[in-house]
């Protein structure tokens, strides 16, 4: 017992004591090896997995200082089981290794000939490995680089990456860091990544990724690759690239639906290249039109699935993935590790927001009692139909309008998943409705006129998910989602974290019928919002709807009792 | 076995033969006799398997201390050197040194022979202690001067010899068998050793061990021998003694040493056979020559140090070790917890199946070996135990609920305790002994007898280097098997016999009876594998228990080690380590952290408690919310399903918010207070009950009116809503008390509607009739009738006709057995009785096989017929009722 702020769980989980005097340092001593789980605002709990080690040996770490960084820190004496795993995984690691080999190509070589024969006997394997060169040693194809990794990580024996890249296409690429420079962590997460080689910044919506994306660029000084999400997220790439970069808008080409330019930086969405015709991807010839030397991931965690395919093929260039959170809804973190790289940087949500590179949020979720008829029209609708029908109660409309209405005169956001649902609100409301049909240049035009304060209220659906750059939305009122998406929550919460011109308090809304599956989804998705420090106030519909109208001043009318943030 | 008709003379072969009375004790029991009370105190502390029964006498304690089975347990508990030291005595010449008298020099001149066998100024230093202390256990005895090893000692050090060391030239001679060398071959041997020759062979033998023993002349002999001869010896100098050549062809080498008796033919099978395991062997005194007169090739007299890997603040030793010390109480108390609610069953053959150890582990979230560890420390600990009931299954113990009471150290000693006690081994656990049956824990099989006696000793060497040092565990392995190398040899033999032990047993010191197998080689190999694995067991157990600390001793267990050092590890008396637990919990306790009130509530819904919790504070939050994360702090979990848990153990809402409020370092979270409020306004909203029939009415007068009736109250009445009773009696009472009252009640049926009075006619769906089941056969028709009455009559007819007396037939023409009716047997029998005559039978036998014989009737009674059968020349007696015919027989 030394009274250290670290608690180690004999379930491998560290708690970490926030208010501890030694907890930033623990947490810059334990942050290379264990991942931050849960940030709420006491006790923020880590987990040290496998990845996690493996990531940590990646950059160098050996077992020995984790160990004594779980010793140095921990209040009390850590589980012996613990440590002895920690070393046992971590020496996992390395045992085997892919390299260049001056005649054979790819090799996959082991110090240590047992792991090796292990490996070789699984079924997995054989396919991917050429002849045995000699008893250490065995060729891999090329081609099988991404591949093979993937299963020895499968298997438990991670190699370690050795073979390289290739620098690919030179082009001059330079930050213009004139009115601006790279944030302190920002510059952090790209000296990472390249000292890394390939791998996963982790940063909150709103924490700047796409400059992140740029110093990488800046590094690399080579031809680069983009993938993104979609169009409105690839024109905003561009925009930004434009305006912080020594590129010009000639140099950047878009690769979309529309359009298919290929220039020196490409950016692509991920829709395109996952369409298929024929079976065949037709647009896959993209990756090889030129020799890319970098290529960036937006919003790993959606990755679809194709591209974890063609990201296999390349393997021998530096890859850049971006993200706000690892967690993936379809539980494939392992691919991004092998395929895209280990975790390079990551900074809690709350951190980066202290130091003010992001707005502070107000969460609130309003509890709407659903009336008599309703209930019942919920008790006996169909299990599927369950969601949708408690999601889209016309008591949850009036609230929502009520809450529009007493944050009239802000930039407002009202966020949901149903069409029919947001066609109503926007006639009631009086604001137009962005869906999946309307065009590019509509969209753009709602944005530019949001932007520019003409409109005061947007109604979106899921397609302003993502990287919609809306910076003066300060209110997002949410009326339904994608059951009970995590991310999906963090990514609507981005939308109004974007630093404010007048530091403005965000809040974000979170309308939910009480006692249905909708709150139960909704406790679902705002766990990860918990975990990351924002508490969620909880505030019944009968007290706002009861409220006087306080115009415009959203702490008046807060019934909660929390804690309010500071005040403006 | 019984040792008191053989007291007397079983202590003879351990006389002394030639021995002047004035020179020293002549038996053991002499010895024994004229030790004072204190040595005979320490002998039977050292050995103490000679105390049971009590012995009555001196000479019964020699006889008993000389049987096989104690020598060679008292063998087992001597160190590598003292071993090495009994061994050297037992190939020691026994004869007096051939200058002739006894030296009355001391002892000092004696030990002559025994410092060549074992040479070295260590040795020297060592040797006199080492005798001693075989004096103390009664393996060595006689004068100072000439100790002798105890009979069955010296047999089994020699039968063979750990030394290598193969008989004496005069033995192989003598066990040669049908090899044995004639005299004339003696002779022969003699002179091709270049000595003059003697008159019988017992001087041809001493002459030549003469030679062998005299190191020059020895030289000079083995000088002159030709190429490949020494090669052969030396094959053979350090044992196994015994070689096999192809004696009738010998190659010119072999030859020559057999010619000079340098081999001796052992008279063994070439394929192998009874005897010794080669077709010569190498005698003793040659052999001793070529090893310059050491009896062991390695001889250790000092034990080998025990080497520290690494050393630690003794500080971080104990906070590693108390760590791991909380955990364990813990553990223990996860398994118990879980098993008090859902018990798992005894398997048939004892001990946990594999199913339930596998449920166990998840549940722990260990490993299957860590649940198994668990589970027999709670095991030895007494606090589980099989219930004993027709479905036996694992239960706590009432000791269970005095352990939980204690405070986290006394608990902790006592587990501790118990498990440097026990011989139950849990890392047996998932192997299967030698008829192929998996050890499962708790089951039988587990039992090691060397198991305390390694950790015992592996545990007081770690309290024997600095503290905070952890040991080099092959250095530590080395050790063990210097101070006992003959430990748990007999413990693997009995395991790797397939003689399991009465399922259920508990666990129990060493067991009493004594092994029959001899100290071969592969025992030796089972005892060092098991010794191996038992120190690693023990040490792994002891990490994990928080005995030891990163490998090192944690200080707060050294007075169990001395309670136990100065008990024994035979004689354990309860009260003795009932003081040396209190004295460990004593010393652990300030290891251990405070128990703490306060919890940190966090928004995400979840709790920290960041440290152990009070006892009651901890249960009743274990109740509200669920634990995620489990070790040196607590993590819960607020969920619907939770605080619903909790209220339904009827706190209300305000008691959880009080509780919560007072537990929290923190102010409550709004998220959390909202899920209390919100589960607690739902929380008992629905109601379900059990009622057998109901009453409803439109007037609820009528129903306020019949409650308030008298006359209903055996009804148990209850309005559930204005217009509607319920009650526990069936429906059809209901109805008659209800009519019985006066009202006119109506029954419903589930649907709602209104059950007509009249009820319905039953019908069965079409069956056919039963087909009839008579008593007896149906009664016969006329014909049938007539044709039984035409049956009867012809037979009685055929009867009278044969009134007419009809001469027994002689023997049938074709030899058939004769036949005749029953009465005239009957009577034909009877005559033949009065006239003694014999009489010629067909008999029916019970398998149905007739024969015919020819008896002398005697008596004729009961249905039964005796007589003296002539066929099968003895007196038998036949049913009447399986004889087919008789006839007399012809007189010839």
């Amino acid at each position: 017992m030394n009274g250290g702020p670290l608690i180690v769980q004999s379930d491998k989980t560290l708690l970490l004591e926030v208010d501890h005097e030694l907890a930033e340092a623990c947490r810059r001593a334990i942050a290379p090896f264990a991942e931050l789980e849960r940030a709420p605002e006491h006790m923020h709990t880590y987990r040290v997995t496998p990845l996690g080690l493996w990531n940590a040996r990646a950059a160098g770490h050996d077992a020995e200082q984790v160990v004594d960084a779980l010793v140095e820190y921990a209040r009390y004496p850590v589980p012996h089981a613990l440590l002895v795993d920690i070393a046992e995984t971590m020496a996992r690691y390395g045992r085997l290794s892919l390299s260049k080999h001056p005649t054979h190509g790819l090799v996959l070589t082991s110090t240590d000939r047992p792991v090796l024969e292990e490996v070789l006997r699984s079924k997995k394997i054989q396919p991917l490995v050429g002849e045995r060169i000699d008893p250490d040693t065995v060729a891999v194809h090329p081609s099988e680089r991404g591949q093979i990794k993937q299963v020895l990580l499968k298997l438990g024996w991670p190699a370690e990456d050795l073979a390289g890249y290739v620098d690919g296409e030179a082009h001059p690429i330079a930050l213009e860091e004139e009115d601006w420079s790279l944030r302190p962590y920002q510059q952090q997460a790209v000296e990472g990544f390249w000292h890394g080689g390939s791998g996963v910044v982790v940063l909150p919506c709103g924490a700047g990724k796409t400059l992140v994306g740029a110093g990488a660029m800046a590094k690399a000084q080579a031809t680069t690759l983009i993938l993104v999400t979609n169009t409105v997220s690839a024109r905003q790439w561009k925009h930004e690239l434009v305006r912080r970069t020594s590129l010009t808008e000639d140099e950047i080409g878009e690769y979309s639906g529309t359009r298919k330019e290929i220039r020196p930086v490409t950016i692509a969405t991920y829709q395109v290249i996952t369409t298929k015709r024929k079976g065949v991807y037709p647009h896959l010839e993209l990756f090889d039109s030129r020799d890319w030397g970098l290529i960036v991931y937006d919003e790993v965690h959606l990755l679809p699935a194709p591209v974890f395919k063609f990201t296999a093929d390349l393997q021998a260039r530096r890859r850049l993935g971006l993200t706000a959170t690892l967690v993936r809804e379809d539980g494939r973190e392992s691919d991004v590790f092998s395929l895209i790289g280990p975790k390079r940087f990551d900074a809690p949500w709350k951190e980066i927001e202290n130091q003010g590179y992001i707005a502070p949020a107000d969460c609130v979720e309003v509890r709407v009692s659903l009336t008599d008829s309703e209930r019942l029209a919920y008790a006996t609708a169909e299990p599927e139909e369950k969601y949708r029908f408690c999601a889209t109660t016309d008591s949850k409309r009036r609230v929502t309008e009520a809450l529009v209405r007493r944050h009239a005169g802000q930039q407002t956001l009202v966020i949901g998943q149903y069409i029919d649902q947001l066609d109503e609100l926007g006639e009631h409301i009086g604001a137009p409705v962005i869906k999946g049909d309307t065009t590019n240049a509509q969209r753009e035009k709602l944005f530019d006129a949001f932007r520019a304060g003409e409109l005061n209220c947007l109604v979106v659906s899921k397609v302003a998910n993502f990287s919609v750059d809306l910076p003066e939305a300060t209110v997002a009122v949410q009326v339904s989602g994608t059951f009970g998406s995590r991310q999906e929550e963090a990514q609507r919460l981005g939308r109004v974290l974007r630093p404010k011109a007048d530091g403005h308090e965000a809040r974000f809304y979170s309308v939910v019928a009480r006692d249905t599956i909708d709150q139960d989804f909704a406790a679902h998705r705002q766990r990860f919002l918990a975990e990351q420090g924002y508490a969620y106030r909880i505030m019944d519909s009968v007290d706002l709807l009861a409220a006087p109208d306080p115009e415009g001043t959203g702490s008046a009318g807060s019934a909660g009792n929390a804690e309010e943030p500071d005040e403006v | 076995m019984s040792s008191e008709h053989n007291g007397g003379s079983s202590s003879q072969p351990d006389a002394a033969p030639g021995a002047s009375a004035s020179s020293g004790p002549r038996t053991l029991a002499e010895d024994l006799r004229a030790r004072d009370d204190s040595a005979l105190a320490a002998l039977l502390r050292a050995r103490p398997d000679l105390l049971s029964p009590v012995p009555g006498d001196l000479t019964q304690l020699a006889t008993r201390a000389g049987t096989r089975a104690s020598v060679v347990r008292a063998l087992e508990h001597l160190d590598r050197f003292t071993l090495q030291t009994a061994e050297a005595l037992a190939v020691a010449p026994g004869a007096p040194p051939p200058h002739g008298a006894v030296p009355r020099e001391g002892a000092a001149a004696a030990e002559a022979p025994l410092a060549r066998l074992l040479p070295g100024a260590e040795a020297a230093a060592r040797l006199r202690p080492a005798l001693a202390e075989l004096r103390a256990r009664a393996l060595v005895w006689g004068p100072p001067e000439r100790p002798r090893l105890v009979r069955t000692a010296r047999e089994l050090l020699t039968s063979p010899s750990p030394t290598g060391l193969g008989p004496t030239l005069a033995e192989a001679v003598a066990a040669a068998g049908p090899a044995k060398p004639a005299p004339s071959r003696l002779q022969e041997m003699l002179a091709a050793a270049g000595l003059a020759g003697t008159h019988d062979p017992v001087s041809a033998l001493a002459a030549l061990t003469a030679l062998f023993d005299d190191p020059g002349r020895m030289a000079e002999l083995l000088a002159s021998a030709p190429a490949g001869a020494e090669a052969v010896l030396r094959k053979l100098e350090w044992g196994p003694p015994y070689g096999t050549v192809d004696l009738e062809a010998p190659p010119p080498a072999v030859r020559w040493l057999l010619d000079r008796a340098l081999l001796v033919p052992t008279g063994a099978e070439p394929g192998g056979g009874p005897g010794a395991p080669g077709s010569v062997v190498l005698p003793r005194e040659v052999a001793l020559h070529l090893r310059g007169g050491r009896a062991h090739r390695v001889l250790e007299p000092t034990a080998p140090q025990v080497a520290p890997a690494r050393s630690y603040e003794p500080a971080t030793v104990d906070a590693t070790a108390a760590g791991q010390a909380m955990a364990a109480v813990a553990a223990v108390e996860e398994l118990l917890g879980l098993w008090e609610a859902e018990p798992p069953p005894v398997l048939r053959a004892g001990g946990l199946g594999v199913r339930d150890l596998k449920r166990t582990a998840a549940a722990l979230d260990v490993s299957e070996p860590a649940a198994a560890g668990w589970i027999e420390l709670a095991y030895v600990a007494g606090l589980v135990a099989s219930d004993g009931e027709a479905d036996e299954v694992y239960a706590p113990t009432p000791a269970y609920d005095d352990w939980l009471r204690a405070a986290p150290a006394e608990r902790w000693a006592a587990l501790a305790a118990a498990w440097y006690a026990a011989t139950r081994t849990a890392g047996l656990v998932g192997e299967r002994d030698p008829r192929g049956r998996n050890l499962a824990p708790l089951g039988p099989g587990l039992d090691r007898g060397p198991a305390p006696e390694v950790r015992q000793r592996a545990l007081a060497r770690l309290a024997g280097l600095a503290p905070g040092s952890a040991p080099d565990r092959d250095t530590l392995r080395d050790r063990l098997c210097w101070e006992r190398p003959l430990l748990g040899n007999r413990a693997a033999a009995r395991a790797a016999q397939p003689a399991g032990q009465p399922p259920g047993q508990q666990p129990t010191q060493q067991p009493g009876q004594p092994s029959g197998a001899a100290a071969g080689a592969g025992e030796a190999d089972g005892g060092r594998q098991l010794r191996s694995r038992l120190l690693d067991w023990a040490l792994d157990e002891a990490e994990t228990l928080g005995v030891t600390g990163r490998g090192a001793l944690a200080s707060y267990v050294r007075p169990l080690l001395v309670a136990e050092q100065d008990g024994g590890a035979a004689h354990r008396a309860p009260g003795a380590t009932g003081e040396a637990v209190r004295a460990v919990a004593a010393k652990l306790a300030p290891h251990l952290p405070e128990p703490l009130t306060e919890v940190l509530l966090q928004a995400d819904l979840t709790a920290v408690a960041p440290g152990p919790l009070e006892r009651e504070l901890a249960a009743f939050l274990a109740v509200l919310a669920d634990v995620e994360s489990k070790g040196g702090a607590t993590v819960y979990r607020f969920t619907p399903g939770s605080v619903r848990r909790a209220l339904d153990t009827g706190r209300t809402a305000a008691d959880l918010h009080a509780f919560l409020a007072e537990h929290s370092s923190t102010p409550v979270p709004q998220p959390l207070t909202y899920l209390v409020d919100d589960v607690a306004r739902r929380h008992g909203q629905v109601r379900v009950g059990a009622a057998s029939s109901y009453v409803r009415c439109d007037d609820d007068a009528l129903l306020t009116e019949l409650l308030a009736d008298r006359r209903s109250a055996p009804l148990r009445l209850r309005r559930l809503a204005p217009t509607v009773l319920a009650s526990p009696a069936p429906p059809d009472q209901l109805l008659a008390k209800l009519r019985e009252a006066g009202y006119a009640p109506a029954a419903e049926s589930a649907e709602g509607d209104v059950l007509l009075a009249r009820p319905d006619a039953h019908r069965a769906p079409p069956r056919t009739p039963p087909e009839p089941v008579p008593e007896g056969p149906p009664p016969p028709d006329g014909s049938l009738l007539a044709a039984a009455v035409r049956a009867i009559r012809a037979g009685d007819h055929a009867a009278t006709l044969t009134h007419k007396p009809k001469a027994p037939a002689a023997a049938p023409p074709e030899g058939g057995p004769p036949r005749t009716v029953m009465a005239e047997t009957l009577a034909t029998m009877q005559s033949a009785t009065l006239s003694g005559t014999p009489v010629w039978i067909g008999y029916v036998n019970a398998d149905g096989a007739a024969s015919q014989r020819v008896i002398a009737p005697v008596k004729v009674e009961g249905g039964f017929v005796t007589g003296y059968d002539h066929t099968a020349e003895e007196v038998r007696t036949y049913p009447l009722h399986r004889i087919t015919g008789v006839a007399e027989v012809a007189e010839s």
